[in-house]
């Protein structure tokens, strides 16, 4: 699941400060799940914004809110054309693709991000996110028991541990755990430690050409006999 | 609201259609189907007037009830897999006392021109006339004895049911214009058809003792229960002598022996053949006439009576407890040579009673000497004429006789209609089911609370009224144990609902679950409806069954944002206070009632539901400070302190950043441990005057 934190109320309000009129909408599938924007975050956000305009009379917004079920999809957005039209830009809180879609889908009227999208990763309790995938496209996981070192060895390197690990913990966080000891316990209890002893060159992550595209599709002719 | 602002929420709206709760156990029990959580609930929020209205749209006779209701709903209550039950009819009692039941005038126009005749005036009788004067109709009671009220004058002592709670019910329905004629007997119903009634509702009552068919049965100072106490009850004083026994283990025995106490019988006896956990008296009446000095002799019956010297010398027989019966009780079975003579002045039976229905009334008999209907009709075999009450189950209790009644009532409407009658449907969504270990594990138990009692030496002199009313604060804390079954949380959009897993995080009571589908399901039967996934929901697709949504904080604030407006009190400080307690013993209800200048306070029933758009809405609108204060030791939750506190630092974030002192905002009394409270908020409302003024200053020197 993608993991974003609302971006703080000066910057939103930094940012919306030269439309008067303004959307905002909210995304209900991973921004909901992380509590950054979904139905209860837009609602708080659209009370603290009136607050903000209330206390510093500077301001003379007007908000709509609005959550989909879903911004990365075109077809999810078919229900805000009637209310684009009522609007000078749209606050979005979906993540970086969220923004990114509502903006293709709507080309005349200024997109703003509301959260900073940060990581892929997990709920680890109520309230509380971790990282967990880099989308490196190239994965090792089958080689290191299931826990990538990419995104939690603070060096993301392939042969670990460095000389940094002390207790099982990190030189860079005390309180953060040292991902190639967590992945030396998982091998050791898998009962496969020869993963370790072997030798990971190093990636070229140079030859990654961005932006990424994956094709499921298959080019097919039509007509045409398939024997 | 400013109209520049619109707040949209349009897409899948569906609460103001949400409908009520799943019906809960206890009252599925009640003959009278009562919204017992719905003024349970109201009791614990103070609002008893609200209260008392609940309950006489479901009772015609509630002050009758809440004297001598044998309560099903509390044998049903859930709460007793925790601890204690709720003492529904104690609460009753309250609100009917305090909501003022006795000062309730009714009314009724007749809009009907088919005559009624009531046979009987007892709790059904009562009740049907009641009900059909209600539809319009023109209704007659005919009563035998010179007072209405059948069993509850003659039958149910004073120290039980004062005379002036029937009195006034009696006033009450002679003033919506029932017509009754006492000292009438019944003889023929065909005369009753002659003087123009269309329909006719026998409801004659179980007056009649059954006999226990030993030797020396009719002599002097033999006398049956019924007889006894209705002697008794209208105010005859039959002399007893020194020593009295009491045949029987019912409630009749019950009464019998007690009001044999009052009148002075020194040592009065109870003879039951089974053992005290057979007896079907309840249980409240058994202990109190225990504590008044009655005895009891377990597994023993007379077999012979002989009167000699004007003294009774009884010949019982020992028994033991044999097989079960048909109904479950194990059967006495005599223990042969077991004889023995005691010797009393009298000897009072009351084992059991049945109808006497007059043979002129050409209608039907069947078992135990009851008349027979249809049990959903409750029709006899005579057109026009229907039967309810003890007349047609044996004895049975005073609310059921009343929900009888109000069924007679409804089935002659039909059948004057030419109606095919309107079967009360099956009622839709109960609630049943265990509460899991986890969840009782989880639920504070709070003790339950007796109404007092007279003490015993008091009792012993004359009839008055044994049970006393909860003062205010002992309701609304026996209210609040309440477990709100059926009233819980759902998810009412699953379109909505992201499966983010925060409500299985967040509750308390370890309530919803992942199904093996994949989706989150919230068992109705174990949710405690705290409200805490409602407002953590980041997708809001959950709701509470009962709507405490938080249109009814919005509708509070802004009704109190109004009249603050209009006092133009300075500065302005709202509180949040939770509506339990306000009406409680603690800190929050000398807030309440003796009041502060320039503090507003709206109400939320328990601060755990207040969301933060609530408190961002009073800062909105002008509040310089903003508290929450919870009912602190008498919160019948554990964890409310967190989620406030948790809501409280994420707005004292918002409020920083947007320029405003967090300090602006505090919590108070969530706990059991919170200290003084009072002084708390002294100190609140000074530094918010003070931030107030440093405000103006800093306004001032900027201009």
């Amino acid at each position: 699941m993608i993991v974003a934190e609302q971006k703080p109320l000066e910057e939103i309000r930094r940012i919306i400060a030269p439309y008067e009129r303004l959307l905002l909408l909210g995304c209900g599938t991973c921004v909901t799940v992380c509590g950054a924007g979904g139905e209860r975050e837009i609602s708080f956000l659209n009370s603290a914004l009136r607050l903000a305009q209330a206390k510093s009379s500077d301001g003379i917004h007007s908000f709509l809110e609005y959550t989909v079920k879903r911004q990365c999809d075109f077809e999810f957005l078919d229900v805000l054309v009637d209310k684009v039209n009522e609007v000078d830009a749209i606050l979005s809180l979906g993540c970086g693709i969220g923004v990114q879609v509502v903006a293709e889908r709507f080309a005349d009227i200024p997109v703003l991000p509301g959260v900073n999208t940060s990581f892929m990763g997990m709920a680890k309790e109520w309230g509380v996110w971790d990282e967990r995938c880099a989308a490196c496209g190239d994965c090792r996981l089958a080689e290191t028991a299931g826990i990538c070192p990419i995104t939690r060895c603070t060096k993301g390197i392939l042969n670990g541990p460095c000389a940094g690990t002390k207790n099982g913990k990190c030189e860079a966080n005390k309180d953060m755990d040292c991902a190639w000891i967590l992945i030396y316990k998982r091998l050791e209890r898998l009962q496969q430690l020869e993963k370790m002893r072997r030798y990971y060159p190093p990636r070229n992550f140079r030859v990654i050409p961005r932006p990424r595209r994956i094709v499921m599709k298959a080019d097919v002719e039509l007509g045409e006999d398939n024997g | 609201m400013d109209n520049k602002v619109k707040n949209y929420q349009a897409n899948r709206i569906r609460e103001a259609s949400h409908g009520r709760g799943l019906i809960p156990p206890c009252q599925v029990a009640c003959p009278l189907h009562m919204e017992i959580g719905e003024y349970v609930d109201l009791v614990a929020q103070g609002k008893v007037l609200e209260a008392l209205q609940v309950i006489r749209d479901g009772n015609p006779f509630p002050s009758i009830c809440a004297y001598v209701c044998t309560h099903p709903c509390e044998d049903a209550c859930r709460r007793s897999q925790v601890d204690k039950p709720i003492a529904i009819r104690a609460l009753k009692r309250f609100a009917v006392e305090f909501g003022g039941d006795r000062m309730i005038q009714l009314e009724a126009e007749t809009t009907q021109s088919e005559k009624v005749a009531v046979v009987g005036s007892g709790p059904a009788g009562l009740a049907c006339a009641y009900y059909l004067r209600k539809l319009g109709y023109p209704v007659t009671i005919f009563e035998a004895y010179s007072e209405l009220g059948g069993m509850l004058r003659v039958g149910i002592p004073q120290y039980r049911l004062p005379r002036e709670v029937v009195d006034t019910e009696v006033q009450r329905l002679i003033h919506m214009g029932v017509e009754i004629k006492t000292n009438t007997r019944v003889i023929s119903l065909d005369l009753l058809f002659d003087m123009g009634y269309k329909a006719i509702f026998i409801t004659v009552g179980a007056h009649q003792s059954l006999r226990m068919g030993i030797e020396g049965e009719e002599s002097p100072g033999v006398i049956d229960g019924a007889t006894f106490l209705r002697e008794v009850n209208l105010g005859l004083k039959p002399s007893l002598g020194e020593r009295v026994a009491v045949v029987g283990g019912g409630n009749v025995a019950m009464d019998a022996a007690r009001a044999a106490v009052r009148l002075g019988a020194n040592k009065v006896c109870i003879l039951y053949r089974r053992s005290r956990a057979e007896m079907p008296a309840s249980s409240g009446e058994i202990e109190q006439a225990l504590e008044e000095g009655v005895q009891t002799m377990f597994l023993v019956a007379p077999t012979k009576v002989k009167r000699t010297n004007g003294r009774l010398s009884v010949t019982c027989i020992r028994m033991e407890l044999g097989e079960p019966d048909a109904g479950g009780r194990q059967r006495p079975v005599p223990i042969e040579g077991s004889e023995f003579n005691r010797e009393f002045d009298t000897l009072v039976t009351a084992i059991g009673q049945a109808p006497q229905i007059s043979k002129d009334f050409h209608i039907r008999i069947g078992k135990g000497s009851t008349i027979q209907v249809d049990p959903v009709t409750l029709t006899t075999n005579r057109t026009g004429v229907f039967a309810g009450g003890d007349a047609v189950t044996g004895p049975a209790t005073v609310t059921q006789a009343l929900a009888s009644g109000r069924q007679a009532a409804s089935r002659i409407d039909d059948y004057l209609q030419h109606r095919y009658p309107l079967i009360d449907k099956e009622a839709e969504g109960t609630l049943s089911g265990e509460l899991s270990p986890e969840t009782i594990e989880m639920i504070r138990k709070i003790e339950r609370l007796e109404p007092p009692l007279l003490p015993p030496e008091a009792r012993l002199k004359e009839f008055k009224a044994v049970e006393l009313i909860y003062n205010w604060e002992a309701a609304v804390n026996e209210a609040r144990r309440c477990l709100r079954c059926g009233m819980g949380a759902e998810i009412l959009f699953q379109d909505k609902c992201a499966t983010c897993l925060t409500c299985l995080r967040v509750c308390p009571y370890h309530v919803p679950y992942l199904d093996d589908g994949g989706t989150i399901q919230i068992p109705a039967d174990q949710c405690q409806a705290c409200g805490i996934c409602v407002t953590e929901c980041p997708a809001r697709a959950i709701v509470l069954r009962k709507p405490y949504n938080r249109k009814q904080i919005d509708e509070e604030l802004e009704h109190v944002l109004k009249s603050a407006a209009e006092s133009k009190s300075k500065p302005l400080i709202i509180g949040f206070c939770c509506q339990y307690g306000l009406f409680g013993t603690g800190a929050l209800s000398s807030l309440w009632r003796e009041g502060k200048a320039g503090i507003w306070i709206v109400p939320v029933l328990c601060v755990a539901k207040l969301e933060e758009v609530h408190i961002l809405r009073a800062f909105e609108m002008g509040a310089e400070g903003v508290f929450i204060a919870g009912c602190g030791e008498q919160c019948s939750r554990e964890n409310t302190a967190f989620w406030v506190l948790q809501r409280v630092e994420r707005i004292r974030k918002a409020l920083s950043q947007i320029g405003l002192e967090p300090e602006r905002l505090q919590a108070f009394n969530l706990s059991a441990t919170w200290g003084d409270t009072a002084e708390a908020l002294d100190n609140f409302t000074e530094r918010i005057g003070g931030l107030c003024l440093a405000s103006a200053i800093k306004q001032e020197v900027k201009s």
